[in-house]
């Protein structure tokens, strides 16, 4: 006999079996395909996390390779309003680490958004405070922050970048283009930890770092110059200073100092005022440098020779119902004499001589009226008016460097042209660039734009300066053991009461180049209304010397007195 | 052979999971280097920062002149001395320069 279910029962479990696979089958169907994608969607969120990563901004370093700029990872912390219950008390406890006042903290913790920035770029120490208080909807990221290790030094040429990473100033802002990293998005796969496995699809989206500058600029030059203009500034209460030091051969840019400085770790509380590099951006009438220019345009044309004879008036010359004066009585002198004492009226004399349209044809070709071309930006053009818009005094003033508006940069370029032969270079900062394996992207390579005048003639210019040196009026930039070419400059400044030439306030300026038989740098000073003796010769050359003599020294350039040594070998 | 093939999957299964097991410790194990890593930048910086301030001449020259009691070089106290080219036995001469700094002591010249 056999026990077993009925057939009633059999049919009646199976009917339950049926009835429990359908549910389930139902269930099935309901999740795979109806809620396929809503579901998958979901899904993805939850283990998947996208993650952003942005390349770190390219490094800037001097000619030698010593850091000038670079990027370190600083902590910036952010809270999630939407998930804090006691705004008020997690403020309170952030305002000490934050040093923020609590009020301003709780105002941006109430507000109703997923996300809000409480302060961002903070010192390391106050991340890892807050790292340990471990608030709830306070969380703390790694955000890039620009460094200037050397703070203050080569500020106006650096420039700054702003929260975001971007360049704003200086070369930070023109090779913005090179300098930022690029971001890339890269999604991870994360566990039930939220901890992340590896990237989806095995491919990682590495960012690529911004790219490496390499300058011309020279850290050690670059600080003796600096030292001695802030000091000069500092020493005879003058507005502002700059100084440039130039290779003359190649154009490159050495030194460029402002005074006064600013460090460019922390400019929030400056204005521009105070970050714009004066030597590209700010005019000026040049005075007697410009002498040098008008003297090598007289030679060239062979409207003077150095020993023609000009007469000096006895120190005074009426043009065009305006009177011009010399600093002293002076009658008959040789060309090379007018220049060594620096001679208003035989400036102006040289430049009727060779006439406005030939005046300007040199003044053009010398660089003035337009943009040097140099790699950094806020470059302006100077003020150089076109003959037919020159007054009848107009010919004369330029000739001794009035009604005409040069930039230090200009000035320089332009006594470089002497200093090399009298073919011009054009100036340049950035030397390489490179990737961040440091392979070699772009490298600058010396640009001669033009040929201005003859190397002869650019010699003659030299004997004549460096009698300004030995015997003229720039005989305080005279360097011990070097020969020493340049002129001296003190310019009146417009006066914005009166509109006329001001008594009172100067631009004592000194350029010129070193050894003057083979030059290694040309340099310009200029002192923006030193007080009291405003002379070129006075406030201007002293600096020249010892920025020269110092920086001579630096690059191991022989004195004319040096001791040369036989060393004998010996063969063991 | 039907007990053959039915190991052979058995085992296949297994192989499959031990490399899914396998991919999952790889990928913590990467993420942790990589935390590594990032960490060891950071560090890399922040030395490269310290370097780099420590180095800057204005500090070098501050140290040297008020810690140590140095100073500048004073005229005539450095001298660069050039080999001579036309110095006996020497087929290539070197364009090295030396640098020599006189230390003036109360008259007399040490070099």
């Amino acid at each position: 006999m056999t026990v077993g279910p009925s057939r009633g029962r059999r049919y009646v479990m199976l009917f339950l079996f049926f009835c429990g696979f359908s549910i389930i089958l139902f269930r099935l169907v309901t999740l795979q395909v109806l809620q396929a994608a809503e579901l998958t969607a979901k899904a993805n969120r939850q283990h998947e996390k996208t993650v952003s990563f942005e390349g770190a901004r390219g490094m800037v370093s001097d000619r030698h390779g010593k850091v000038l700029a670079m990027n370190v990872e600083v902590p910036s912390v952010f809270g999630v309003p939407t998930s804090l219950e006691n705004p008020s008390a997690v403020a309170r406890h952030l305002s000490p680490v934050l040093r923020i006042r609590s009020s301003e903290l709780e105002k941006k913790l109430r507000q109703n958004k997923s996300f809000v920035w409480l302060a961002r770029k903070v010192e390391p120490e106050q991340g890892r405070r807050l790292e340990q208080l471990s608030l709830g909807g306070i969380g703390v990221v790694m955000e890039g922050q620009r460094f200037y290790p050397n703070g203050p030094l080569l500020a106006h040429v650096l420039g700054f970048s702003g929260m975001d990473g971007q360049g704003l100033e200086g070369l930070e802002r023109r090779y913005d283009t090179q300098l930022h990293g690029e971001k890339r998005v890269t999604v991870l796969q994360r566990d039930a930890l939220g901890r992340t496995i590896f990237p989806k699809g095995g491919k990682e989206q590495v960012p690529t770092q911004g790219q490496a500058l390499t300058l011309t600029v020279d850290e050690v030059i670059q600080y003796i110059a600096e030292k001695e203009l802030d000091e000069t500034v500092v020493r005879t209460h003058a507005r502002s200073g700059t100084i440039i030091v130039m290779e003359p051969q190649s154009g490159a840019i050495l030194a460029m100092a402002v005074s006064p400085r600013f460090d460019p770790n922390s400019v929030s509380a400056l204005t521009p005022d105070r970050w714009r590099n004066r030597a590209l951006t700010d005019t000026y009438e040049p005075g007697s440098t410009m002498k040098a220019v008008v003297a090598a345009a007289a030679l060239e044309e062979k409207v003077m020779t150095p020993g023609s004879m000009i007469f000096g008036e006895n120190g005074k010359m009426t043009i065009a119902s305006t009177t011009i004066h010399d600093h002293e009585k002076l009658g008959w002198m040789t060309f090379s004499e007018m220049i060594q004492k620096s001679s208003n009226i035989g400036a102006a004399k040289t430049g009727m001589a060779l006439g406005d349209q030939r005046l300007y044809r040199y003044l053009q070709a010398f660089g003035f009226g337009q943009r040097t071309e140099i790699d950094l930006p806020g470059e302006v053009n100077g003020l150089l008016k076109a003959p037919k818009s020159w007054g009848r005094r107009t010919l004369a003033s330029i000739s001794m460097g009035q009604e005409i508006g040069v930039t230090p940069l200009q000035m320089v370029s332009a006594i470089a042209t002497l200093a090399n032969g009298g073919v011009m270079m054009k100036p340049y900062v950035v030397s390489e660039v490179r990737d961040q394996k440091g392979l070699l992207l772009m490298e600058v390579l010396p640009h001669a734009k033009r040929r201005v005048v003859l190397e002869e003639t650019a010699k003659t210019v030299t004997t004549m300066l460096e009698r300004v040196v030995t015997h003229g009026t720039g005989t305080k930039a005279a360097i011990p053991g070097f020969r020493v070419a340049g002129k001296t400059g003190t310019a009146q400044k417009i006066d914005p009461r009166t509109g006329g030439y001001s008594s009172t306030l100067f631009v004592g300026s000194f350029v010129g180049y070193v050894p003057a038989e083979s030059p290694r740098l040309a340099m310009i000073v200029v002192i923006d209304e030193p007080q009291g003796e405003a002379w070129g010769g006075t406030v201007a050359a002293p600096v020249f010397r010892r920025v020269g003599e110092q920086v001579l020294n630096y690059l191991g350039v022989s004195r004319e007195d040096t001791v040369k040594i036989a060393l004998a070998t010996r063969d063991y | 052979m039907k007990t053959l093939t039915i190991l052979a999957g058995v085992m296949l299964v297994f192989v499959f999971v031990w490399e899914r097991v396998d991919v999952v410790r790889l990928g913590y194990q990467i993420e942790r280097s990589k935390s590594q890593k990032i960490l060891l930048e950071r560090e890399r910086d922040q030395l490269q920062v310290k370097f780099s301030s420590l180095a800057a001449p204005e500090r070098i020259a501050k140290v040297a002149t008020e810690k140590l009691g140095l100073i500048p070089p004073q005229q005539g106290q450095v001298m660069m001395v050039h080999q001579s080219m036309d110095a006996p036995g020497l087929s290539s001469p070197p364009v090295e320069q030396v640098r020599l700094a006189r230390h003036v002591v109360t008259g007399r010249i040490n070099e």
